[in-house]
C-alpha cells in the first residue's frame, strides 16, 4: 500500500512551462517600487530632517557643475540644485496627488451617477463632458489659473477641473457594462434598492479602474503643473517646483550649462515611469482573466 | 486490431502551484490513446480537470503549472516541445482546435472569409489572391459552411453556422488530430446533434478526435470510446457502446453520472466532488460511493478499463444494478 | 397565479424579440417553456421575473397587475419571484464570498439578524459544504456556484421561481441535484415554477406541462 501517485514507478518529474518571463517582471516591479519609495521618503523626510535652507543664495558659487559639495550643481544664484529639486518635487507631488484625488472623486461621482441613472440625465452629463473635453486641457487650465492669484491651490484646482473628465468616462462605461450583468438582475430581484445596487454592487466593481486611473493621473497632473509653471502661470517663481526650476534654467541651457535643466527633468520623468510601472502591474493583478488563471 | 494511435498520452499529470505553497492537482496520471478515425470522448463534471488536460496538450498552460508524463503525437512529445515548435508546427497543422464558444473565438469586426483566408495563408502557404480565395472556399465546403454566408460577420451567423465556421478553421491545416473543447455548450439539442454529426463525419474521414464534454448525450452520439474523469483522474476508459448500452459503466461514479440523466433515473450522485487542492490518498470517489469499503483507502490501480476496487463487474450484475425505476416519458 | 398577457418585449421597439406572448402558471404548478436558443425565451423569463419592462401587454402577479418593473416594482412583488440564470459566473458578484452572495437578498430586505442562520440552512439545502461558503466565485466550480445562486433565489422564500436555462452549463449529476432541490422546495412551499430551456427530455421529466415556444407567442 502506498500513498504516492504512482505505485511502481519513481516519482514523476515535474516540468515548468515559461517561467523566465516572470522573473524580469518581478525585477521591474521591485525597481519601480524602490524608486517610488525613495521618492516619497525623500520628499517627506529631507525637508524636516536636513536643516538646510533651499533658498540660501551663494552668488560666489553660481552655476557650478555637479561636484561633491553640490551633487546636482548650483543654479544661477548659487542655490544647491539637489535641495531645490527635492523641494520642487515636494510641491509638484503635492499638487499631483491632491489634484488627482480630487479629479478622481469628481469623475467617479459624475460617471457613476450618469451610468446608474441612464436616460436623459446620462445623455446630458456626457454631452457636457464631451464639450469640456473638446477644449484643450492646457487652455482650460490656463483659463482657470488666470482667474486667481498665483499659488499652489489655483494650480490644484486647475489640474483637478481639467482631469476628471477621463475618469468620468471610464467609470460610466464600466458602470454601464456592469449594469447589464445578470448579477445586477439578481440583486434587483432580491429586493435591493437603487442605492444599494449602486453602492454595493456597481461602485465596488468600478473602484479598481478608478483607482488605477487616479494613480496614472498623478504624474499627468505633475506634468500639467510643470507646464503651467513653465509658462509662468503656475506657481510664483520663488516657490521651487519642477516646472519653475526648468523654466528658470532655460537661459543657462543656451549658455551650455546642462545641469539646471537635466536634473529637474529627471526628477519629473523617473517617478513618472516608476508610478506608471506600478500601475501597470496593478492593472494586471486586478484583471479578472489573470484571476481565473487556474482554469478550473 | 485498432490502428496505431495518433496521440498517445501516458501518465499525464498537471498541477498548479499557488501562492502560499498550496498546490492543486488538476490532472493525475491520465493515460489514453486516440487513433485515426476514432473519437474518444472525455467526460466529467465541470472542474474535474478536463479543460486543463486539453490546455496541456496544446501547450497553453499558465506559468504556475507543472506537468509530468508524456503526450506523444507521432514522434513529438507535446509536453516537452518548446513554444516555437508548438506555434510553428503543431497548433493548426498537427492539432486542430474546435473551441468552446465560436462567438468568442472569431474576431467580431472581420468577416468569415477574412478569417478563413488568413488561416489558409498562414497554414498552407497558398500564394496569390485568387488561389487563396479558392482555397478558402474549398475549406468552407469541407465544413459545409455555405459560401453565400462567407462575407458575413460572426454576429450575423446562427450558432450552428458559427460552429461550422470554427470547424472549417480547425480543418484548414490538415491536422490529423482534432481537439474539441466542449463544442456543444449552450446549444440546443437539435444543434448539438447536428454539430456532433458533422464532427463525426470528419472522424470517419480519418481524423482522430478528442472531444471534451460534460454532455453525455453528445458523447453517446459521437464517441467510439469514452473516458470518464473524476477529480483529475481517468476512472474508466471503455468502449462507448458498452458504456451507454449493455453492460453499462463499471465504475460507480460513471454509473451514477449516467443514471442522473433525465432519460434515466434522474437521481444525482450524492455529495460534492473533492477539492483538487486536497485530494484524499485513496480513491477520491469513496466518500460518495455506496460500494466503498476499507480497501478504498488505497488508490485503486487502473486495470481492465476501470480504476476501482469494487467495479460493477459482470453483465448479469450490471443489469441487476440498473433495475431502478425507469421513467418512460423520455 | 403568475400571468403574462399579450406581452411584447425586446431591446428595440421596432424589432421586439417576444411578440404577443401568453402564459399562465398556477400556484404549485411547474411549467416548462421549450425553445431554441436565441428565440427570446430569456427575455420572456426576465419579463416574468419583473426584471424587464415589456413594450406592450401586462404581467399579473397573484391577481394584481404589475405597474412597474425592476426598481419601479414594489419590493414585495419583486421578491415574490426567485430567479436563477443560465451562467452562474455572470450571475454572481465576483467580489462576494458565497455566504455573502446567498445572504445578499436577506440583507437587502433588512433581515440581517437572521441571515447567518438562514445561510447555513440554505447551504445545507443545496448541498454546499461550510468551507465552500468562505470562497469567492472564481475559487469554485460552475456547479458549486450555481448551487449558491439557487440558494440565493430561495433565500426570501419566493412564491414563484423562474429558472432561465438553470442547468445548461452543468453536468448530469449536478443538474439532477439542483432539480431535486427545486422540487423539494416546491413540495414544501407550494411555489409555482416557470422553467425555460431547450432540453425537451429534461423539461418533460421536470415539469407538469411543457409548452413549445410557438404555442406561447405569436410569430
Amino acid at each position: 500500500m502506498t500513498t504516492d501517485a504512482d505505485t511502481a514507478d519513481v516519482r514523476p518529474a515535474w516540468r515548468a512551462h515559461g517561467t523566465s518571463r516572470r522573473s524580469t517582471h518581478v525585477l521591474r516591479l521591485r525597481a519601480c517600487a524602490a524608486l517610488v519609495t525613495v521618492t516619497v521618503l525623500a520628499v517627506l523626510l529631507v525637508p524636516p530632517l536636513v536643516q538646510l535652507d533651499q533658498q540660501a543664495v551663494d552668488l560666489a558659487a553660481k552655476l557650478e557643475p555637479p561636484s561633491w559639495a553640490h551633487p546636482f550643481g548650483t543654479d544661477d544664484v548659487g542655490r544647491d540644485l539637489l535641495l531645490r529639486c527635492v523641494y520642487g518635487l515636494r510641491v509638484s507631488l503635492l499638487v499631483g496627488v491632491v489634484a488627482a484625488l480630487t479629479a478622481t472623486v469628481i469623475g467617479t461621482a459624475v460617471g457613476a451617477a450618469a451610468g446608474a441613472l441612464g436616460g436623459w440625465a446620462d445623455r446630458l452629463v456626457m454631452r457636457l463632458v464631451d464639450t469640456l473635453s473638446s477644449v484643450p486641457h492646457l487652455l482650460l487650465g490656463i483659463f482657470i489659473v488666470a482667474m486667481f492669484r498665483p499659488g499652489v491651490w489655483p494650480v490644484v484646482i486647475s489640474v483637478a477641473l481639467t482631469h476628471w473628465l477621463s475618469t468620468a468616462r471610464i467609470v460610466r462605461a464600466e458602470v454601464l457594462s456592469l449594469r447589464s450583468r445578470p448579477f445586477i438582475d439578481a440583486a434587483v430581484s432580491g429586493g435591493a434598492s437603487r442605492w444599494r445596487v449602486t453602492v454595493r454592487h456597481l461602485l465596488p466593481g468600478v473602484l479598481p479602474q478608478a483607482g488605477l486611473a487616479a494613480v496614472l493621473m498623478v504624474p499627468h497632473a505633475m506634468w500639467h503643473e510643470s507646464a503651467l509653471s513653465f509658462l509662468g502661470l503656475g506657481l510664483p517663481t520663488h516657490t521651487a517646483s519642477l516646472g519653475t526650476l526648468i523654466q528658470g534654467a532655460r537661459g543657462s541651457l543656451l549658455a551650455g550649462q546642462w545641469w539646471p535643466t537635466l536634473f529637474p527633468g529627471l526628477f519629473l520623468i523617473v517617478p513618472t515611469l516608476a508610478v506608471a510601472g506600478l500601475a501597470g502591474a496593478w492593472r494586471e493583478r486586478i484583471n479578472p482573466r489573470r484571476r481565473s488563471e487556474l482554469m478550473l | 486490431m485498432t490502428p496505431a494511435p495518433l496521440l498517445a498520452v501516458r501518465d499525464l499529470s498537471v498541477r498548479f502551484l499557488l501562492p502560499g505553497g498550496r498546490r492543486v492537482d488538476a490532472v493525475s496520471d491520465a493515460s489514453f490513446d486516440v487513433a485515426p478515425g476514432e473519437c474518444l470522448a472525455l467526460v466529467g463534471e465541470s472542474g474535474c480537470g478536463k479543460s486543463v488536460l486539453a490546455s496541456a496538450l496544446l501547450g497553453l498552460l499558465p506559468a504556475n503549472a507543472r506537468t509530468a508524463g508524456h503526450a506523444h503525437l507521432g514522434d513529438l512529445d507535446l509536453l516537452t516541445a518548446d513554444e516555437r515548435t508548438l506555434a510553428r508546427t503543431v497548433r493548426g497543422r498537427r492539432v486542430g482546435l474546435v473551441p468552446q464558444s465560436p462567438a468568442a473565438h472569431l474576431t467580431p469586426v472581420r468577416t468569415i472569409r477574412s478569417h478563413i483566408e488568413e488561416t489558409v495563408a498562414r497554414l498552407t502557404g497558398v500564394r496569390g489572391r485568387a488561389a487563396r480565395r479558392k482555397a478558402a472556399e474549398q475549406a468552407s465546403l469541407r465544413a459545409e459552411f455555405p459560401l453565400d454566408h462567407l462575407d458575413r460577420h460572426p454576429h450575423e451567423l446562427s450558432g450552428g453556422l458559427a460552429q461550422r465556421a470554427v470547424t472549417a478553421l480547425a480543418l484548414i491545416g490538415g491536422a490529423p488530430l482534432l481537439l474539441a473543447d466542449e463544442p456543444t455548450t449552450g446549444l440546443d439539442r437539435d444543434l448539438v446533434d447536428r454539430t456532433v454529426d458533422e464532427l463525426r463525419r470528419h472522424v470517419d474521414d480519418g481524423h482522430a478526435l478528442l472531444m471534451i464534454t460534460h454532455d453525455l448525450a453528445a458523447a453517446e452520439r459521437i464517441a467510439d470510446r469514452v473516458a470518464v474523469m473524476y477529480a483529475g483522474r481517468i476512472v474508466e476508459l471503455t468502449d462507448a457502446a458498452a458504456f451507454f448500452g449493455s453492460p453499462g459503466p463499471r465504475h460507480p461514479y460513471s454509473r451514477g453520472l449516467l443514471e442522473a440523466l433525465p432519460e434515466r433515473s434522474f437521481t444525482p450522485v450524492p455529495g460534492l466532488p473533492p477539492e483538487l487542492g486536497s485530494l484524499p490518498d485513496g480513491c477520491a470517489f469513496a466518500p460518495r460511493c455506496d460500494r466503498a469499503t476499507d480497501a478504498c483507502g488505497a488508490l485503486p490501480p487502473f486495470a481492465d478499463s476501470v480504476a476501482c476496487h469494487h467495479p460493477v463487474t459482470a453483465p448479469a450484475d450490471a443489469s441487476h444494478a440498473t433495475r431502478t425505476p425507469e421513467d418512460t416519458r423520455a | 397565479m403568475l400571468e403574462l398577457r399579450a406581452v411584447t418585449a425586446g431591446y428595440d421597439r421596432r424589432a421586439p424579440v417576444v411578440r404577443d406572448a401568453h402564459l399562465t402558471v398556477t400556484p404549485g404548478e411547474a411549467v416548462g417553456l421549450l425553445g431554441p436558443s436565441g428565440c427570446g425565451k430569456s427575455t420572456l423569463a426576465r419579463v416574468a421575473a419583473l426584471l424587464h419592462r415589456p413594450d406592450a401587454g401586462e404581467v399579473v402577479l397573484d391577481g394584481t397587475p404589475v405597474r412597474g418593473f425592476r426598481h419601479r416594482a414594489p419590493r414585495e412583488q419583486r421578491t415574490a419571484i426567485g430567479v436563477v440564470f443560465q451562467q452562474p459566473r455572470l450571475a454572481a458578484d465576483p467580489r462576494l464570498r458565497l455566504a455573502d452572495l446567498i445572504a445578499e437578498p436577506l440583507r437587502a430586505t433588512g433581515r440581517r439578524a437572521s441571515a447567518a442562520e438562514r445561510v447555513r440552512e440554505l447551504a445545507d439545502t443545496v448541498g454546499l459544504t461550510p468551507d465552500l461558503l468562505g470562497r469567492r466565485p472564481h475559487e469554485v466550480s460552475d456547479g458549486q456556484l450555481q448551487r449558491a445562486c439557487l440558494a440565493r433565489a430561495l433565500s426570501l422564500e419566493p412564491r414563484w421561481l423562474v429558472c432561465d436555462e438553470m442547468t445548461a452549463m452543468l453536468d448530469a449529476s449536478t443538474t439532477a441535484a439542483l432539480v431535486r432541490v427545486v422540487e423539494d422546495y416546491r413540495a414544501s412551499t407550494g411555489a409555482g415554477l416557470l422553467s425555460v430551456g431547450h432540453d425537451r427530455t429534461l423539461l418533460n421529466r421536470w415539469c407538469d406541462r411543457t409548452l413549445p415556444w410557438e404555442a406561447v407567442t405569436a410569430g
